[in-house]
Parts: C-alpha cells; structure tokens; sequence
C-alpha cells in the first residue's frame, strides 16, 4: 500500500512537470501548423508593405517597423530614465524608505495594461494632438511614450537589485580610495552590475515587444509605413495591436488568418530568443567577495 | 572638466531622473483615482450594466472577473505543485535542471496575446470549446504557471536537508516525507504565488478578448461554456467609445475597481509570505 501511493505520488510529480514543460512547446507547434499555410502560399512575399486581404497581399514589413519603432522609443526614455533612478533609490536615498520605494513601483508594475491605454487614450493622445497639431493623437510616438512608462517600474526595480546586491565592502574601499561618488558607481558599481542590469534591460525589451492592450488603443491602427518613414508622429500599426484588432474577425483556416499566427509566431520567437538571453546574461555574473 | 564638477553633473542627472519618475508615477497614481473616486458609489458597485455600459454598475464584470481568476488558480494549483516537487525533491540531473528552468522562465515571458491566440486556436476551434469563461480560465492558469511553480519551488527548497533526512530515518517513505513534512510548508509558498498570479491574472486582456468574454447582455454564467463580461475587457470597450462622457467616467470607475481589485491581492500575498517564513529563516 505504501509501495503504491510512493509510486501514484511519483506519477503525479512526473506528469505535472510534463505538462509544465510541455506547454511552450504546444503554443510553439500549434503556433508554427498555424502559419504554415502563409509561409508555403505566401513565402516571401510575406516580407513586402502591402497588407490587404483582399488583394491576397500579406506584407508584414510596416507591422514589423511599429513594433521595433514604438519599442525603441520606449527605451531611448526608459533606460536613461530608469537607470538613474534606480542609482537614486539604490545609492543616495536612505535606506529606511526603501520598503516604500520597492511597494510603491511593486504596485505601478501591477496595474494592468488596459488601464494604461485608458489613460493613454483620455491624455496622452490628446496631448500630443494639441502639442504637436495633429490629425489625430494616436501615433507611434504616442504609443511610445506609453510605453516607456509602462517599462518603467521594472527596469527601475530590477536594476535598483541589481546595485544593491553589490556588498558595502566594495564602495567602502572605493570610498577610502578617495573616489567621488559618481566615480564609486560609474567605475566600481556598473562594471560589477552590468549583468544584471543588461538583463533588466532585455526583460524589458520583451515586455514592450509583446505589450498589447495599452499599444493598440494609442498607435492608431493604420497599416502602412508613414511617409516620410521617420515620422513617427504619424499612426501606424504593431504586430500586437494588429492581432488585438483583427484576429477575432478573421475565419479560421482562411490565408488571412494563418498570416496573422506567422506574426505571432515572429513575436513569440523574438521575445523567447530575449528571454533566454536575459536568463542566460544574469547567470554570468562572477562570485562576488563578501 | 575637473573630477568635482563631474561629480556634481552626475548627482544632478540623477535628481533629474528621480523627480521625472516620480512625477509620472504619481500622476498614474492621481488620475486613476481622481477620476474613479467620482464615479463609484453602491449602485455603480451593485448594478447591471445597460446602455452599453454607458450607463449602470459592474457587479458583472466584477464577478466575472472573480469566476474567472478563481478557476484559473484551482487549475493551476496541483500542477505548480507538482513541478515544484519534482524540481526539488526529484531531479538530481543540473543539466535537466536549466532546461526546466528555461522553459519555466521562457512561459513566463511569452506576450499575453500569444496566450490569447493560441487559446483561440486550440481551445475555441480546434477542440470546439467555443467562446466560454473556462477557457479564459485555462488560459490564464498557464500564464500564472511559472509565478506559481517557482514560489512553490523556493518554499519547499528552502527546508533544510536534516528534515528529510531525519524523517527518512524514522522509515517514512518518500512520498509521506513530501505529503508530511515538505507540502505544509510549501503550501505556503504555492498560496503566496498563486496570490501574486492573481493579482496579474485578473488584470490580463489581451489573452482573455477574443476567446472568454462577451460585452453586453452577459449575466453570471450558469455553466462552464459560456461567455462572461470581466473589468479588462469592460474597460476596453468604454475605452474605445470615450467620445461619450458617461462611458469615459464608467470606464474610470471600473479602472480604479480593478486596480483595488489587484492591489488587494498583492498585499495579500505580502502579508501572507511575511506571516508563513519558512523554517530556515525562523
């Protein structure tokens, strides 16, 4: 009996972890069956600007440049912003406030997407229209910029650990070499925590490559390249926002259908190739002396 | 440029940073809750929805949303569990170890539509689920997965070896040593995760949109394959209507229940982890 439940309990062990393991290669393989059918009638004619289902033209190439556009803004802003403030909280605020600072961005990386797009679309977009004399707000760079403040509570808390995580010790003796303080962190404390913060940065990244609900309410939806291309305040469309908005009303099994998983299927690599790397880039960080 | 002057760039860039931060930080702060306060009261809290949202309350979104999290976390539970068994008390292989690790992490990291596609790939027309709430539910249990399992993990790992081997001695098998004197404890971390899963979980849209939810005419669903409506997607569709004032502010008053909602479970899970350390830390 005993022998019995030792091996129904083992069963059980073994096959969770089974499914656990086995479910980002399911999403991977039905995502690839999916878009087969693009990828073999289409091929590379997937790779062209034009995207209209009714012409039979899938060009993913203005979807791609939204996403990497939009994602660029985001961290030009974000990395700067984040890193600097992270050394703030990390090296120059006492560290008695630090239980609030770490609940209070806790609490920002919380609050869920949508309600980011909510204020995207009653400020942000209105904003950037009067500011800028706009057509409409709802432009790439307006869908970057919300972004970039999405971003910005994790980037800030991953890096503030990874400062923190350095022993006194170390800006100790940079202290008593006589170093200033900008000194201590640019040439003793980044050097030591530049893993961590490199895979801060790509979390990051992935986080605004796939980020969706927020990106499809301000980008404006429009799927073609702007004219001229660096006009990023012109609307535009990412890989993301087009799924949000399209694949509900797409038949299954049609082409049309199957050209959208092939960008699901990019996006969905893209961002597990950056987080394999981010695992990977953290994990190299050399035994520090205590 | 002398070492002084760079020294004083340096910290002013760093106050520049921090007071833009913050600034953004407390203006989402403010206007969640600037705007939300005005349009919450007992009706807004206990009423239907009608008139496209525009006009009413949300104790349908509210309850769809509480359904839909609850089943994801009841799905997601004993399979978290037992990964976190095997990770911990089964697998000796290092090599078997990163693999599990970067295929837990890789989940972890997949973007929340892919979830949502994929589920209405699979679920709704491959297996002919349709649009329903259980769905939803199996959805998000798999993108709470790895929050789950790794809390777990940790709680469990973090018992000392003389536990084990102490039970062992007395002639306790292997699994009575895991249901006996490892599973209390790591139940603990299982909850803790599953708490913070939540509180990402009932904030999800994207993956949700197009396979669990319906907008109006939805009431409390009376069985698995059904739609209902939740908050995220309440609030999208008032946010695509927010040329109507009234929708704006349901919109707003809906954000801030939402973020209450989330802000409640997180705290939860913190009060939760601090109560239950594990025994190396007591």
């Amino acid at each position: 009996m005993l022998g019995l439940t030792n091996k129904v309990g083992k069963f059980y062990v073994y096959t969770s972890t089974l499914i656990s393991a086995f479910v980002v290669f399911l999403i991977f393989i039905i995502l690839l069956i999916n878009s087969w059918e693009a990828i073999s009638t289409i091929g590379l004619d997937l790779i062209s600007l034009s995207w209209n289902p009714a012409k039979g033209e899938f060009g993913i190439i203005s979807m791609l440049y939204g996403t990497f556009v939009v994602t660029f803004i985001a961290l030009v802003i974000a990395i700067p912003l984040g890193t600097f403030t992270a050394i703030f909280t990390s090296e120059i605020l006492a560290s008695k406030y630090r239980f609030v600072v770490k609940s209070t961005l806790e609490l920002l990386a919380g609050i869920p997407s949508i309600i980011y797009g909510l204020i995207g679309i009653a400020f942000l977009s209105i904003w950037f229209q009067d500011l800028f004399d706009l057509q409409s707000g709802r432009t790439l760079f307006t869908a970057g910029i919300l972004l970039s403040v999405m971003i910005l509570p994790t980037i800030i808390t991953l890096t503030d650990d990874a400062f923190h995580n350095i022993p006194e010790k170390y800006r100790e003796t940079a202290k008593g070499l006589g170093l200033y303080n900008s000194e201590i962190i640019k040439e003793v404390l980044v050097p030591i925590a530049k893993a961590d913060i490199k895979s801060a940065i790509l979390l990051a990244f992935g986080r605004a490559l796939g980020e969706t609900m927020a990106v499809m309410l301000v980008v404006g939806s429009i799927d073609r390249l702007p004219s001229p291309v660096l006009n990023w305040l012109s609307p535009g469309q990412t890989i993301t926002s087009k799924l949000g908005r399209e694949i509900a009303e797409t038949s299954f099994r049609s082409v049309h259908f199957s050209a959208m998983i092939f960008m699901g299927l990019l996006l969905f690599s893209i961002v597990l190739f950056l987080t394999i790397l981010a695992q990977n880039s953290s994990k190299k960080t050399e035994r520090l002396y205590e | 440029m002398n070492r002084q002057l760079k020294n004083k760039l340096f910290t002013y860039a760093t106050w520049i940073a921090v007071v833009l931060s913050t600034t953004i930080l407390f203006f989402l702060f403010g206007v969640i809750l600037w705007n939300g306060l005005p349009a919450i009261d007992l009706n807004f809290l206990t009423q239907a929805s009608s008139n496209f949202g525009a006009s009413g309350g949300i104790i349908y979104q509210i309850a769809g949303s509480v359904l839909m999290v609850l089943f994801s976390a009841l799905i997601c539970l004993p399979i978290a569990i037992g990964t976190a068994i095997f990770k911990s008390e089964y697998l000796i292989s290092k090599k078997l170890h990163a693999i599990i690790n970067t295929l837990i992490y890789s989940l972890n990291g997949i973007p929340s539509v892919i979830f949502g596609i994929f589920g209405l790939i699979l679920f709704v027309n491959i297996l002919g689920m349709g649009i329903s709430w259980i769905v939803g539910s199996i959805i998000l249990a798999m993108m709470i997965l790895p929050t789950v399992t790794l809390s777990t993990y940790h709680s469990i790992n973090s018992i000392p070896t003389i536990y084990r081997e102490s039970s062992l001695a007395l002639g306790l098998t292997k699994w009575q040593v895991i249901r006996k004197v490892l599973l209390p404890q790591g139940f603990s971390g299982a909850i803790t995760g599953l708490l913070i899963g939540v509180a990402r979980a009932i904030g999800e849209t994207a993956p949700i949109m197009f396979i669990a939810t319906a907008f109006s005419g939805v009431a409390f669903p009376s069985s698995f394959s059904e739609p209902v409506s939740t908050l995220p997607t309440h609030i999208l569709a008032l946010a695509q209507q927010a040329t109507n004032p009234d929708a704006l502010q349901n919109a707003w008053g809906s954000s801030l229940m939402l973020v209450t909602l989330v802000v409640l479970f997180s705290i939860s899970a913190l009060i939760f982890r601090l109560k239950h350390q594990t025994i190396s830390k007591r």
